[in-house]
């Protein structure tokens, strides 16, 4: 009986689902001319609330450009943003409150583990996703036909960070993530290529538990195999922190940190002079990008305040967006991701753009920063 | 070998510091005060703003700065304690142990949230930093400002064992702690004396809070939550309710974290200490220093 009354339940609730969704796809069409909108879920609190204003800036400069321009096909754009929180509850229900507005692609994506569990709710209300900053392997793993990354993945960060430490010298390099999946992916990449022969050897593979604030513990633990280069891929605050720590257990070989801890708080974290000299893995940001000097200051115009990490590729998933729904002719999301399979050479800021039947980019375009002066700049670009 | 003794003590004297007001709560009113982490994130904010209001006079002479900030701090929030109490729990002592417990979390939530709104969800970073030589003892580095911490924690602590051992005050603490029914027929004011209690501990915690956004340098707004379950755990291993029994709790649980990451590796350093909480709890539940409770009938 109970069994019953569950399936009676479940099927009430999927056909009222379905029915709202034709409502919702019907309502589209009779909405052929008003704004489009677009929706982006990232971190506006939290661990990572850095992050998300410079996202949104960046996708709001793209939005009043495309819109200045007379909009995608005579209808302007306009942007919604939710909070994310970089966690995975916040996120989902972020999403669904995206998907209940009726977007019609997803431009957001920071933190990966709270990105992952938003990857269903869009795609199945069909909703093209363009993830500009989250990049765990994990997110394309799934093959779904509406994810597509436009940052480079774990894997090419991996694969950046092996090429600097060959490049660069050091002998014994320990490995160090903190569990959550974009960092876990790029940790365990890494330290699957220093296992190979040919480049530094591996000291250890370790994780920390974020959010405590002392980690002397895993410091000694760690300096006990007696690295001479660290790799951490986690987040800035306990990249900060760790940092800091290892330089007071007088550790003074070389330290080289994710894209996710690339934030000018790293520094203040460490507290100057600690992060002096330490490296970064990061896709390329505005002010490490050669000719972006126009688009740097019309944003710092904008904004006043200098555009920050991922405000780059934020401005890129909305211009695509717009370029996917352009060639479209309309909002229907499984047009949409047919017709961004088929961009080819979309110029976008790190290099022109082909999807790989992946749904990746064909370069993930890292290179290496280097904290000097209490700022990051570039070191060298890997090519 | 040494260095790890050494971390351990350190990071379970700031334990310490936490666990001891947890302790003193439970110990007079049998209250599971989950908003005292929350006290400790307070003490931390409200030494940032302190120090951000000195602006210039705080790089001059830092330490003596963050002296005084960390006996304002102490202060303030020792009445946001009061507070807690008079709000949260005054108004439903006497009731099932249950709803205390709740509202206990509800007080914890407000707090998290309101210094959410108060100061932002950014992590800050603390305007003053202790920084200092280091040296080596039998093979361990020590920092001076370690030192430090640790004896400002150690002269809390010894004065607040002396208050409740050697005081007037301390004595009608206990005695509300065997039986508050009684006391209050003594013309004990029971209510002054649990308020005075809810100061104490909280006092404490804000000092801790201030030390480490001192010491690391990082403070947010749920910096709270897990420090206030390591506290619980302290005062759960070394006898919650007894003010000896925290504080060698504290260093017990500072210690198992350190050799737990050393033997078995870092991510396990949670699962350790709390399977070891697990496993306390069923072969001594009283914990380390704790009595036996004879069920008053």
């Amino acid at each position: 009986m109970k069994k019953f009354t569950m399936g009676a339940v479940l099927a009430v609730a999927s056909l009222a689902v379905s029915a709202c969704g034709q409502g919702l796809l019907g309502s589209d069409d009779a909405e052929d001319s008003g704004p489009i909108t677009i929706g982006m879920a990232i971190p506006l609190s939290g661990s990572s609330a850095d992050i998300g204003p410079y996202m949104k800036n960046g996708a709001q400069m793209a939005v009043d450009e495309i819109n200045a321009r007379g909009g995608v096909g005579k209808r302007k754009l306009r942007l919604r943003v939710e909070d994310d929180a970089c966690d995975p509850k916040t996120a989902v229900a972020a999403a669904s409150k995206l998907v209940a507005a009726k977007i019609a692609v997803s431009v957001g994506g920071y933190c990966s583990g709270a990105t992952l569990p938003t990857l269903p709710v869009f795609d199945r209300a069909r909703i093209p996703m363009i993830i500009p900053a989250a990049n765990s392997t994990e997110l394309v793993a799934q093959r779904l036909k509406h994810v597509f990354l436009i940052n480079g993945t774990g894997d090419q960060q991996a694969v950046a960070a092996m090429n600097w430490m060959t490049k660069s010298g050091p002998k014994k390099v320990a490995v160090l993530h903190d569990n959550t999946s974009y960092s876990k992916d790029i940790a365990l990449r890494t330290a699957a290529a220093l296992d190979r022969p040919g480049g530094p050897d591996k000291a250890t593979l370790d994780a920390v538990n974020p959010g405590e604030s002392d980690y002397s513990a895993n410091i000694a633990n760690v300096l006990k195999t007696h690295p001479d280069f660290i790799y951490w891929t986690g987040y800035y605050q306990e990249g900060g922190l760790l940092l800091r720590q290892f330089r007071q257990a007088s550790y003074t070989g070389g330290f080289m940190v994710g894209d996710g801890s690339v934030d000018a708080k790293l520094i203040k974290i460490a507290g100057g002079k600690a992060a002096d000299g330490v490296f970064a893995t990061m896709t390329q940001t505005p002010d490490t990008i050669e000719g972006a000097g126009g688009w740097i200051s019309s944003y710092k115009q904008k904004f006043g305040s200098d555009p920050g990490p991922y405000s780059t590729q934020s401005y890129d998933a909305v211009r695509v967006a717009a370029e996917g729904i352009a060639k479209a002719g309309g909002t229907d999301g499984d047009k949409i991701a047919k017709q961004l399979e088929a961009v080819n050479g979309f110029p976008i800021f790190t290099g022109p753009l082909k999807f790989t039947p992946q749904h990746t980019l064909g370069n993930g375009g890292f290179v290496i920063l280097v904290v000097k002066g209490g700022a990051f700049t570039l070191r060298d670009d890997l090519k | 070998m040494a260095q790890l003794i050494w971390n351990g003590l350190f990071v379970g004297s700031f334990y310490a510091l936490v666990a001891l007001g947890y302790s003193m709560v439970y110990g007079i009113i049998k209250l599971l005060n989950f908003a005292h982490g929350d006290l400790y994130m307070l003490g931390a904010f409200t030494g940032f703003a302190m120090l951000g209001a000195m602006g210039g006079l705080v790089h001059s002479s830092s330490l003596v700065a963050l002296l005084v900030v960390l006996v304002l701090t102490m202060v303030t929030t020792g009445i946001a304690g009061l507070a807690v109490e008079r709000v949260a729990y005054r108004p439903l002592r006497g009731m099932p142990r249950l709803s205390l417990l709740i509202t206990a979390v509800g007080a914890s939530f407000a707090l998290e949230y309101g210094t959410r709104i108060a100061a932002g969800p950014n992590p800050r970073v603390y305007p003053v930093r202790l920084d200092g030589a280091s040296f080596t003892v039998l093979g361990a580095r020590v920092t001076v400002q370690q030192l430090l911490l640790m004896a400002v924690s150690v002269v809390l602590m010894a004065g607040l064992t002396m208050l409740i051992g050697r005081t007037r005050q301390g004595r009608a603490m206990r005695a509300i702690a065997l039986d508050p029914k009684a006391c209050l027929l003594m013309g004990i004011n029971v209510d002054a004396v649990i308020a005075r209690t809810f100061f104490i501990g909280s006092a404490m915690a804000g000092a801790a809070g201030v030390m480490a956004g001192g010491y690391y340098g990082k403070i947010d707004f749920l910096m709270g939550f897990i420090i206030g379950l390591k506290a619980f755990t302290a005062a759960v291993i070394g006898g919650i309710g007894n003010v000896p029994g925290t504080m060698l709790g504290a260093i017990v649980l500072g210690m198992l974290e350190s050799f737990g990451t050393h033997w078995v590796g870092g991510q396990w350093r949670d699962v350790f200490a709390f399977g070891f909480l697990i496993l306390f709890l069923t072969v001594r539940p009283t914990g380390l220093l704790g009595e036996r409770v004879t069920e008053r009938v």
